[in-house]
């Protein structure tokens, strides 16, 4: 079987401008970039850089005015929106500042909710959401609620359910954002481990220690990619 | 029930006399003070001029379930009708007759018969009587029909708008649904279905404090006007009626109020 | 928008009920001043045409009544039927026995007033039934036997003029006759009676202590005065006010609920913006107050919408009660008055800033720091 070397997220020459009132703001500027399978990649720089946008872009959330965005060798810039939608389900699991976990499901039941979408079984379902708290180290708490749970349980519980359906990417905006020190090192070190597992891991923060856990850092400025 | 009872016993028990006895209504009894044994003055005409038989109040009875009298606070006695006939001067003349027939009977054709020899005077069914002279009953129950349609209006209005701005409060989680790859129908499913649970319970436990409302209804009002009539019934058509409409609007507020949102692209509802 | 809408629907059942619980006896007192009788003199314990029973000796009573100086006006009104026979068919109106000198019971509208013994004056809906026109001579009966299919009482009179009957009940077919006419067609059972007396009060005369005379002087008699006259209708229609005020505080309750909703809705989704400005020092109370004159703006725009909709509402209720049977036209269930339209607003405002209160003041006292970290736009 010959390896896919292929990067899984490229980028060519991609733009993305708003109308903020009479002005058109460009927060992106021609980007191209090119991640490989398996790295970890931390986008950092200066608020209002375009970093966000980079991450939407690239997670399908948001299409470029021009240029290109191709994941897992698809293309997904001109996707319609249930195409996309479906993408994400398979291919991209993501993590965001505020965790967003469902406040009237358990643990157990956050972690499941995407693969009930993909028509997972519920055994099957059950049994891997089980395993991924586990990976994350929150066995124990599995039926807890949001409410019961500590920043930092609670963005674990997110990590898994991004992880549910086996994504080629996992995308995180600031996922060390509203965690303290000490529990911002343990998701920090989670990544570490997710990456070294397989998973390839794109970030973007401004928390320095996160971006040094990352294998390569890409810097940006007023919409470009000034270092990678 | 006993009262009637006891004043039969009491008459019973009372000395041979030739006194005449009246039954009066239990509003009447409370307000003049009368209770059975009690001898009153009965005349036809108001004025005190006018002549007056002695009577004993035989029994006092509560009246019938008839709308129209309700609200009247009129009293009813109940004479022998020779005695009324005697002191009203009407002589020999009913206003009516009412007929009871066999189980067995055929009514239509008794109706018929009675027609064809009738003179100066036509029989109808009890049924037909009821519904031609209860015209303040039709008023009132029309009036009450009116008010019952402008409260559903009312009442679906105010659904509507407390479910579409509930939905509208979880902006956030359907973006976060729609950012992890949740279809838009799988969205929209999940509030429908939620809004149906809601709607479902809500109208169960309206329907509880409906039925305890009406028995507090019925219980002051009969007590108001002295009636057994039954002034708010709930049936099960009514409570069918009620479940359905709040599902039926409940679902689709839910619809409304999601299909807008599935529709905002997901960075819009995080307000990006 | 809906927001508004439901409370718009909220407002205009509010103002219907308000008007509903007042309506009736407001227009039953202007019904009952506007002939400017004060003082209505009935058969023992009977309110006014309640009942068949008449009051004997008119003569008597009234020369009894003109000995009270502040009685100014007497006016002795016989009730009954009558029964005038067109083609095969028969009929029948209500008929009022007055002195047209005095009478309060009637509007004259064309032709001639009953100035003669013989003359009768009909209602538009008899007119109509009869095909008559004025001039022409009509056999009228006191009495008609169903079972004999005779008429009794019967006198030929002529068709003068048209009136309007002020207490007259909806498509009633009415005729007025001088109270002479009316006695000696009902034989000697109706001489010298009266089903009604109205008295009107010299001006500056207490209508209360003028009523207690007659009540000693004429003992055979109930004397009403319009305040005992609007008590007892008011008695009987206590269902109708007890109905609107039940239904006016739920509306009021559900408008409340609804401005609540919307106020917290809209402060869940500000809470940011909230956390920002008391971050800079605007105090809570200004917070809560710019937060409450929001809720208010929808409750005021919302109740002007209910207002033209409780209008329209209340004129179609008003016509579904207006066919009691018996019941005078001129009465109306739902009487506009600007008091009303003034309480019903003062209502929902008060809920208005009531309802947006609690919400606010949550909102404005929620942690700065919290609400700022939560809410900061990334």
């Amino acid at each position: 079987m010959i390896p896919d070397v292929a990067p899984i997220v490229s980028l060519r020459e991609a733009r993305r401008d708003y109308a903020l009132g009479a002005e058109r703001v460009h927060a992106l500027q021609g980007v191209s970039l090119d991640v490989e399978r398996g790295d970890y990649v931390a986008i950092v720089g200066p608020s209002g850089c375009g970093k966000s946008t980079l991450l939407n872009l690239i997670g399908v959330i948001d299409q470029p005015t021009s240029g290109t965005v191709t994941i897992a060798r698809k293309r997904v810039d001109a996707m319609s929106d249930r195409e996309a939608t479906s993408f994400r389900l398979h291919n991209i699991g993501f993590v965001f500042q505020r965790f967003y976990l469902m406040p009237i499901l358990s643990a157990l039941e956050n972690v499941a909710l995407p693969m009930a979408e993909a028509k997972v079984p519920a055994e099957e379902r059950k049994a891997r959401a089980a395993e991924l708290l586990a990976y994350v180290g929150l066995s124990s708490r599995q039926r807890h609620r949001p409410s019961e749970l500590s920043g930092g349980e609670q963005q674990r519980v997110a990590i898994a359910r991004a992880l549910a359906n086996h994504p080629a990417l996992l995308l995180a905006d600031e996922p060390t954002g509203e965690l303290d020190a000490r529990t911002g090192t343990e998701i920090i070190s989670l990544f570490r481990r997710l990456n070294s597992d397989g998973t390839t891991i794109v970030v973007v923060t401004h928390d320095e220690d996160l971006a040094n856990a990352a294998r390569h850092k890409v810097h940006m400025l007023d919409g470009r990619i000034v270092d990678a | 029930m006993l009262l009637p009872f006891l004043a039969f016993a009491l008459i019973l028990q009372a000395p041979q006399t030739s006194q005449r006895t009246i039954a009066i209504d239990e509003g009447f009894a409370a307000e003049a003070h009368l209770k059975v044994g009690d001898r009153v003055a009965i005349s036809a005409r108001p004025d005190r001029s006018a002549p007056a038989e002695s009577v004993i109040v035989g029994a006092i009875v509560r009246r019938g379930a008839d709308p129209s009298e309700v609200a009247r606070g009129d009293f009813v006695v109940r004479m022998h009708l020779d005695q009324l006939q005697g002191i009203s001067g009407y002589g020999d003349r009913v206003d009516r007759f009412a007929i009871a027939t066999r189980p067995s009977a055929d009514i239509d054709r008794t109706l018929q018969r009675i027609n064809h020899v009738a003179f100066g005077f036509r029989a109808y069914r009890s049924r037909d009587i009821a519904v031609e002279t209860s015209r303040t009953f039709q008023v009132v129950s029309r009036f009450h029909r009116a008010i019952g349609v402008i409260t559903i209006v009312a009442s679906s209005i105010f659904l509507l708008c407390i479910m579409i701005l509930k939905v509208e409060e979880r902006r956030r989680d359907i973006a976060v649904l729609r950012l992890m790859g949740i279809s838009r129908s799988s969205v929209v499913r999940s509030i429908i279905i939620e809004a149906a649970v809601v709607a479902v319970l809500g109208s169960m436990l309206g329907v509880v404090i409906g039925w305890v409302v009406s028995l507090f209804v019925n219980w002051h009002y009969q007590a108001l006007y002295r009636t057994p009539l039954y002034f708010s019934i709930i049936t099960p058509p009514i409570v069918s009626l009620a479940v359905s409409l709040s599902l039926v609007l409940g679902v689709g507020a839910g619809v409304l109020a999601s299909m807008r949102l599935v529709r905002t692209p997901p960075l819009a509802l995080f307000g990006r | 928008m809906l927001a508004v809408l439901g409370v718009a629907v909220a407002a205009a059942m509010l103002l219907d009920m308000v008007m509903l619980a007042t309506g009736m006896r407001e227009s039953f007192r202007e019904l009952l001043l506007s002939q400017g009788f004060d003082i209505r003199l009935a058969p023992k314990g009977t309110l006014p045409f309640d009942t068949d029973a008449t009051i004997p000796g008119v003569s008597a009573i009234t020369s009894v009544l003109r000995t009270n100086p502040d009685i100014r006006e007497i006016s002795p009104v016989l009730g009954g039927s009558i029964h005038i026979p067109v083609g095969a068919l028969d009929v029948s109106a209500a008929v009022l026995g007055i002195d047209p000198t005095v009478q309060g019971d009637y509007e004259f509208l064309s032709g001639q007033d009953v100035t003669t013994p013989d003359a009768i004056v009909a209602n538009d809906y008899l007119l109509q039934k009869l095909g008559a026109r004025f001039g022409d001579t009509l056999d009228v009966a006191a009495g008609y036997d169903p079972q004999t299919r005779t008429y009794s009482g019967q006198r030929k009179l002529v068709l003068t003029g048209k009136v309007r009957f002020i207490y007259g009940a909806t498509e009633q077919p009415s005729a007025a006759v001088r109270r002479e006419t009316l006695e000696a067609m009902g034989g000697g059972a109706r001489r010298d009676r009266a089903s009604l007396f109205m008295v009107r009060v010299r001006k500056g005369a207490n209508p209360d202590s003028v009523r207690n005379w007659i009540a000693t002087e004429i003992p055979n008699v109930s004397a009403i005065s319009i305040a005992t006259a609007i008590a007892q209708v008011d008695q009987r229609l206590s269902y109708f006010r007890q109905l609107a005020f039940i239904l006016g505080a739920v509306s009021l309750f559900v408008g409340f609920l609804l401005v609540t909703t919307l106020v917290t809705v809209s402060v869940n989704e500000r809470a940011g913006e909230i956390a920002v400005m008391r971050a800079i020092g605007v105090s809570r109370a200004h917070v809560v107050q710019q937060i409450v004159v929001e809720g208010l703006a929808t409750t005021f725009i919302g109740a002007l919408l209910g207002l033209g909709l409780g209008l329209l509402t209340a004129r179609y209720l008003n016509s579904i009660l207006s066919a009691f049977p018996g019941l005078p036209v001129a009465i109306d269930f739902f009487l506009f008055q600007p008091r009303a339209v003034w309480s019903a607003l003062g209502l929902l405002i008060v809920s208005g800033i009531a309802a947006g209160i609690y919400p606010a003041w949550r909102a404005a006292s929620l942690p700065i720091a919290e609400s700022l970290r939560r809410e900061a736009i990334a």
